[in-house]
């Protein structure tokens, strides 16, 4: 079936199958930012935005889509270039692999609650698993990222 | 596996999603697709037809009546139902319950429908709705139903909806005076299913009588749980004594098998404990 949806600014057509998930047809497009970890809805690497809301997607039906907008990690690093800033200063990340997903959930994070406390962020970003940084620095990247819009 | 012929449909109207459910007999029903991807990608179901619900109009609201009653629409998010002024005034076990759920992209696209229709008996939102004497109301082949949510779940993920019928609309009644809690236990990662949940509504009188007193579990069964016992609350200022009867109950209605989140008679002895903490919570 046709989809037509608004990829990192960019209008973008595909044909998909009606059970094909989105993470496929992102990353079939060349955009390998967002990963495949679990697959389960549990790790927030394969984490974008549609529309203002975050979504796994690795559980997202590419058909939903139609008409969306959707962003990625890579899209949100040249459109909010404060976002990897403050990653980059607050060394809010080791291996890397996570941090599309964090970056995603700190964009969605940033839409939903602009005026998140320690503790709602905290919160926010628990969804998203990271194997290196024991999350201090991400929390306080996210929290230099929200405190600088 | 999926169907080789399988299609999706993106109906806008109620009257169109039936329709589409009723032309195929094995067509599903599609809310935010947190539950049927993962089904349909691990091969558990083998549907012909996907209807998504959501560009169904009228299904995304809620609506507070005058009386302090709440109508819920069937595409309403678990996000949207946590952040909702009046669903937190007026029934804020609802918003407390959906406001746990998973993780924040969980939230984000899991609707209302889909979190009763899935029947997991670990799930958040049930209880709450059972403890709140929601009902559920129906739409499909057959015409339109609304039966209380005490009798919709009929085994585990089973529940009383038929082929090609939609949950359209969830009803919270009024409560004036209520208190409602939602608590919930997850012994791993705060984004798992709990190994037990409780949710309670207290109404009481002006006079600090309670009234009408209801208790139900996530967790402790195959379905999700109302313990009458709580009921018995009425009618009394409830000392420890009585809360620690309704604990009692639950722990012998408790039926929960033992898994990765705990044995059979841990699950028990958290039934009792989360009940009696579910009940102060509304009591003090
Ligand atoms: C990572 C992860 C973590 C989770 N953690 C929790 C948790 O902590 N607590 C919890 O309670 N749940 C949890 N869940 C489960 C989650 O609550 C359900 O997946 C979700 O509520 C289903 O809603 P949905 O709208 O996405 O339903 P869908 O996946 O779209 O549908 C689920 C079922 O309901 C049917 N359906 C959908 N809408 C309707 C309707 N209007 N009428 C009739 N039938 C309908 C579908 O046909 C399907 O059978 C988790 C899920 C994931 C993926
Ligand atoms: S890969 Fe999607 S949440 Fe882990
Ligand atoms: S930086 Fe390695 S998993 Fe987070």
């Amino acid at each position: 079936m046709k989809l037509s949806f608004t990829l990192n600014g960019e209008p973008v057509a595909a044909d998909v199958a009606p059970d094909e998930l989105l993470v496929e047809v992102i990353r079939g497009l060349g955009l390998t930012g967002t990963k495949q970890g679990c697959g389960v809805g549990v790790c927030g690497v394969c984490s974008v935005l549609v529309g203002d809301r975050p979504v796994s997607s690795c559980l997202y039906l590419a058909a939903c889509a139609e008409g969306e907008q959707v962003w990625t990690a890579e899209g949100l690093a040249q459109a909010e270039p404060a976002l990897i800033r403050a990653f980059a200063e607050q060394e809010g990340m080791q291996c890397g692999i996570c941090t599309p997903g964090q970056v995603v959930t700190a964009a969605a994070l940033a839409r939903e609650n602009p005026a998140a406390t320690d503790a709602e962020l905290r919160q926010y970003q628990a969804g998203t698993l990271c194997r290196c940084t024991g999350y201090q620095t991400i929390l306080a990247a996210v929290r230099a990222y929200l405190d600088s819009r | 596996m999926t169907a080789a012929d399988l299609t999706f449909r993106s109906p806008a109207t109620l009257a169109e999603a039936l329709t589409e459910l009723a032309g195929d007999e094995d067509a599903i029903a599609v809310g935010g697709g947190t539950s049927v991807a993962l089904l349909l990608k691990h091969g558990l179901i083998e549907p012909r037809r996907l209807v998504w619900l959501g560009r169904v109009g009228g299904l995304g609201e809620i609506q507070a009546g005058p009386d302090g009653s709440l109508a819920i629409g069937a595409t309403v998010t678990l996000r949207e139902l946590a952040a909702s002024a009046p669903v937190r005034r007026l029934a804020p076990a609802l918003a407390e319950a959906a406001g746990q759920v998973g993780n924040p992209r969980v939230r984000a696209m899991a609707t209302v429908g889909g979190a009763l229709a899935h029947a997991d008996p670990r799930q958040d939102l049930p209880p709450a709705l059972l403890a709140l004497a929601a009902t559920a109301r129906i739409a499909g082949p057959a015409g339109e139903r609304e039966p209380p949510l005490a009798g919709f779940y009929t085994g585990f993920m089973e529940t009383v909806l038929a082929p090609a019928e939609l949950v359209t609309q969830v009803n919270v009644p009024a409560g004036p005076g209520r208190r409602s809690v939602y608590l919930r236990f997850t012994p791993a990662s705060e984004g798992d299913f709990p190994v037990i949940g409780a949710a309670a509504a207290v109404l009481r009188d002006a006079g600090g009588l309670v009234t009408g007193a209801a208790l139900a579990l996530a967790g402790a069964g195959p379905v999700p749980l109302l313990i009458p016992a709580a009921g018995e609350l009425a009618g009394r200022m409830p000392a420890e004594a009585d809360i620690e009867a309704v604990a009692a109950a639950a722990a012998a209605a408790a039926t929960a098998v033992s898994d990765q989140r705990g044995s059979a008679r841990y699950k028990q002895a958290m039934a009792a404990e989360w009940t009696r903490r579910a009940l102060r919570a509304c009591l003090e």
